[in-house]
């Protein structure tokens, strides 16, 4: 069994299916694009290609060294293809979700929820300093287990593929009930709106069904449009401060913490601890105001 | 690939200022204004606002004493609490410039109130 990139497969299709798009949007269908917005995405999707390759070889070769202490020789096949494409996604889960909840994560995935579109491109809004965030240390236990790393990689790449097509406002839902397990474009709005009451859920890959276990799951209400972007927006279009400004912003407040508290805080703390703007605390406001404007029984 | 990927961003660009995705937006009323405040600041309860003549920005003044940039940035906005920036009153022209590296000065004409708004900054 061989395995393909999907990823460099897609490439073409990315295009194609974002120039659909946009016909589509200006024909009328819900959505919207901005062009200079549109243009910081693709930046960051094509400087993420190249840290890609810079470090690829390097997190590539730590899955495949952990392999050789691998617990199970897990063949490749198609049942194990498919245990492997669920299993990495519940790898993901943990990986977004520690990417949200953690500073030192979210100051590289900061860069994808840092558009206040949300269109195809948004999708391929990705960092460029994954690998020194260390976040592809989630995926590592999938080598120790005993999945083939070929495989690995290869469900990794599909998960990616999986995901760009979620990054749009054309679809509402999806029918049959998959809403109930897939993570849609509907759910995924929903991850990446600053509105109280959708900040922080929806950590899902492919499955939503993650986040249904653990407790962070929201579902996207018509009656509330999601508000897209970060809890403070950019306010640049510079390709360079949306890859680096979370990580400046780290070194700025450990250079001016005075405890070593508050350093450990302010780089492994939840985003927004030191100006007491975490989602728990936004959160939990907005959970009282609506007790409060809601009389009592 | 990397010439695929080249080409494609660049037709994506063009395509999309082509097709009239470029919006400038402005605001409506201080309603809008107080509004977005509103939903950008956690915690912030908007009370006054002013609006630039030509729409492109506001100062929303908070119940806190606080008061907030709402400035125009591609066609969205994005707001900042000002409080301590350097403000400038020009005439009936107010200039602020935040202390955030990278957030862009903003030039509001605000007509008289210019130089009281600047005063409360």
């Amino acid at each position: 069994m061989s395995f393909p990139d999907p990823v460099q497969m897609a490439v073409p299709l990315f295009i194609i299916a974002m120039i659909i798009e946009m016909f589509v949007v200006r024909a009328g269908a819900r959505g919207d694009y901005d062009w200079r917005d549109t243009g910081t995405s693709l930046a960051m999707g094509f400087g993420n290609t190249f840290a890609a390759v810079i470090f690829g070889a390097t997190i590539v070769g730590t899955g495949v060294w952990l392999a050789q202490f691998r617990l199970l020789d897990i063949p490749a096949t198609w049942w194990s293809l498919a245990l492997c494409f669920v299993a990495e996604d519940f790898t993901y889960y943990w990986f977004h979700r520690s990417a949200h909840r953690v500073r030192w994560f979210w100051a590289s995935h900061v860069v994808h929820h840092s558009s206040q579109h949300y269109n195809l491109s948004t999708a391929l809004r990705q960092t460029w300093t994954g690998f020194f965030s260390l976040s592809f240390a989630f995926r590592l236990p999938l080598f120790l287990v005993g999945f083939p790393p070929e495989m690995i990689l290869f469900c990794a790449g599909l998960n990616l593929v999986y995901q760009f097509f979620i990054h749009t406002e054309a679809v509402r839902r999806l029918p049959w009930g998959l809403e109930y397990w897939l993570n849609t474009p509907s759910h995924h709005r929903a991850h990446h709106g600053t509105n109280a009451r959708y900040l922080d859920r929806n950590y899902g890959g492919v499955f939503i069904i993650w986040d249904r276990m653990f407790g962070t799951f929201e579902a996207e209400r018509d009656d509330e449009p999601v508000r897209y972007g970060i809890v403070q927006n950019l306010a640049t279009f510079n390709p360079a401060w949306v890859a680096f400004h979370e990580w400046i912003s780290i070194g700025r407040d450990v250079a001016a913490a005075t405890s070593w508290k508050a350093r450990a805080m302010a780089t492994f703390g939840p985003p927004g601890w030191r100006v007491g703007t975490t989602a728990d605390s936004i959160r939990a406001d907005w959970e009282a105001s609506r007790h409060a404007a809601t009389p009592a029984e | 690939m990397v010439w695929i990927s080249l080409f494609g961003i660049i037709t994506l660009i063009l395509l999309a200022r082509a097709l009239g995705f470029a919006k400038a937006p402005v605001l409506a009323d201080t309603a809008q204004a107080r509004r977005l405040a509103a939903e950008a600041l956690p915690g912030f309860t908007a009370r006054d606002a002013v609006l630039a003549r030509d729409g492109i920005g506001a100062l929303v003044a908070g119940s806190d004493g606080q008061v907030a940039l709402v400035r125009r940035f591609g066609d969205r906005w994005v707001v900042r609490i000002v409080n301590g920036a350097k403000a400038q009153a020009m005439g009936d022209r107010l200039r602020i410039v935040p202390h955030e590296t990278m957030f862009p000065a903003a030039e509001l004409d605000l007509g008289p109130a210019a130089g009281d708004w600047a005063a409360r900054l």
